[in-house]
């Protein structure tokens, strides 16, 4: 009887993990799987998976020219959409932790861009940059800065640099949000003291400021790197990779390769390239987090 | 000296505070204009602000399309999925804040990878999975997906809600008599509630924008969510942005108040769940 009793505690945990476990191997880790396996197989157009071929897949994946740009903007996308959305919403973090009249709203005003869905976002601004009729065009020519439309988006780099811009766009706020609830948690005599001290901005900012709302700069930033990377709906609405392939990112590239142009068996080789960057992030990101819950 | 430079800094915090602002809100602008403009004046070009306010384009919209349809599946996928997420991940963020067990790193590790991975690049698996088991084009099977991989958030914002709380009370009604799953419900539970709504709207909302996975598997009309469903207005030939961008902002309202409802315990929560664990 008390044996019994001592099982059920031991397995208890477990019974209270099932549902999620559950959830989550069904409808995360089988598709993990399936894509591995798929991208080793020979996959018919129809997408019937034919047999183990190897890696013959990743091969023709990279013979392809469009594989290596896709993969040079996807680096490139990361990097600029992340890296400028940091500093501009670690700036706007900054000015919003002053007082001021009206801070309140524009708190509220910077959510938007978070809130919205990214498809949503995604056609308004296809819709302001179009080179007919576009908003801007419109806006720039009554204001008198320009005397004709622009083609906004006339090269494959001009298309992909909007992108870029819209990609900022949606993140900043995020880099916004949490550095501000890090610099919240910052006692103001720090600041009083260092200034008593005669500490100037600049060295208030890099040796105060910084160092204190290190770990949500760290955790936007890892979690920002890998939404940018996975992000699909703001490629694929404005440019779906034209012209001529050149402004795809690993994602959109795969989705092109897939449900396009019926090439399943290279789209799976794209995702599991995808896959392995992702996990590296991925752990260590994990490490990191790991990491800060033995020091707490 | 001091005061005029104090100045200055004012008046530069107000310009570039400002500047962002405009700038944020353009494109919503942009959206309520243009979904405000007659089907004529869409492609004139020499106006910014519509010279005749077409409000009617709000009635329209439900019956231009069927935008009623779309918005139920978004509500049911999205409310199935915030469900679903929730009763999954209350009892596994109760184990992984009260209880010691074999494997718990190994789990919390698994839930902070999962969250790395979007949806995105395990399409092409997705897709084949869905399809094997019948569930693609179906509204169960976006919310059983949705609820997958909004999971790791919800037992990530549930178990730090569930740290916060002290775990003495549910042991003093213990004491009183009350088993494990009862002292979890009336005790931890009602104490935990604003933790518990912020992770059901923020889940909720990623449900209701979620894009990508809704395009892939859901081919028939009758099925498509919001986000997926504003297609209809973006035909071949042309593009009818008025309603595009009507029904769109019906859309984007709602879960903008929702967003703002829930953000300063949202960041709090996740912030310290991807710092401290």
């Amino acid at each position: 009887m008390n044996k019994k009793k001592k099982t059920l505690t031991a397995i208890q945990p477990y019974v209270w993990l099932f549902p999620s476990v559950l959830l989550m191997v069904t409808m995360i880790v089988i598709p993990i799987v399936s894509v591995f396996r798929i991208s080793f197989s020979e996959v018919g157009r129809s997408g019937l998976v034919k047999g183990f071929n190897g890696i013959q897949n990743y091969l023709e994946v990279f013979e392809e020219p469009t594989f290596w740009t896709t993969l040079q903007n996807t680096l490139v996308w990361t990097v600029v959409v992340v890296g400028l959305s940091t500093v501009i919403g670690f700036i706007l973090a900054m000015v919003l932790n002053q007082e001021f009249v009206g801070r309140k709203i524009v708190r509220a005003i910077v959510i938007f861009p978070w809130a919205t869905a990214l498809i949503i976002q995604s056609v308004i601004w296809k819709y302001i940059i179009n080179a007919d009729y576009g908003a801007l065009n419109v806006l720039l020519k009554k204001i008198g800065l320009i005397d004709s439309f622009v083609n906004w988006t006339g090269t494959a780099q001009s298309m992909f640099a909007w992108e870029c811009w819209v990609g900022i766009f949606v993140t900043f706020p995020f880099v916004t949000f949490c550095v501000l609830s890090g610099l919240q948690g910052i006692d103001t005599s720090l600041y009083e003291a260092a200034s008593v001290d005669g500490a100037g901005f600049w060295s208030k900012l890099f040796k105060l400021t910084l160092p204190l709302v290190g770990p949500s700069l760290t955790v936007s930033t890892v979690l920002n790197i890998i939404y940018v990377f996975n992000s699909f709906p703001i490629v694929w609405t404005i440019s779906k990779g034209a012209p001529a392939d050149q402004t795809h990112t690993l994602v959109t590239y795969l989705y092109q390769l897939s449900f396009k142009d019926g090439k399943s068996g290279h789209a799976a080789a794209v995702s599991v390239i995808g896959f392995v960057i992702l996990a590296i992030l991925a752990s260590i990101y994990m490490i990191m987090s790991l990491r800060g819950e033995e020091e707490s | 000296m001091t005061a005029k430079r104090k100045t200055w800094q004012k008046v530069l915090l107000y310009v570039f505070v400002i500047v962002v602002s405009v700038v944020i809100l353009y494109p919503y602008f942009v959206m309520f204009i243009t979904a405000l403009k007659t089907k004529n004046e869409m492609y004139a070009i020499d106006h910014i602000l519509p010279t005749i306010w077409e409000w009617s384009n709000f009635t329209k919209i439900w019956s231009a399309a069927p935008v009623l349809r779309y918005f139920l599946n978004s509500l049911i996928v999205a409310g199935g999925a915030t469900l679903l997420a929730i009763l999954c991940g209350i009892p596994a963020a109760y184990a992984l804040s009260r209880m010691k067990f074999k494997g718990k790193g190994i789990f919390m590790g698994a839930v902070i990878m999962s969250q790395m991975f979007s949806p995105v690049v395990l399409l092409v698996g997705i897709y084949k999975m869905m399809v094997s088991i019948n569930l693609n084009n179906s509204l169960l099977g976006l919310i059983l997906l949705n609820a997958a991989f909004n999971q790791a958030f919800a037992i990530w914002l549930l178990r730090g809600t569930f740290v916060s709380i002290s775990p003495e009370m549910e042991q003093a009604a213990k004491i009183d008599g009350c088993g494990t799953v009862r002292a979890l419900i009336k005790v931890l539970l009602p104490m935990a509630l604003p933790g518990i709504v912020t992770t059901l709207i923020f889940i909720f909302i990623n449900a209701w924008n979620e894009y990508t996975i809704a395009l892939t598997l859901i081919s028939t009309d009758a099925f498509k969510p919001i986000t997926v469903g504003i297609n209809v207005f973006y035909g071949f030939n042309f593009i009818q942005w008025q309603y595009l961008f009507a029904t769109s902002l019906c859309a984007t309202i709602p879960v903008v108040v929702l967003f703002l409802l829930i953000e300063k315990h949202l960041v709090a929560g996740l912030t310290a769940g991807g710092v401290k664990g």
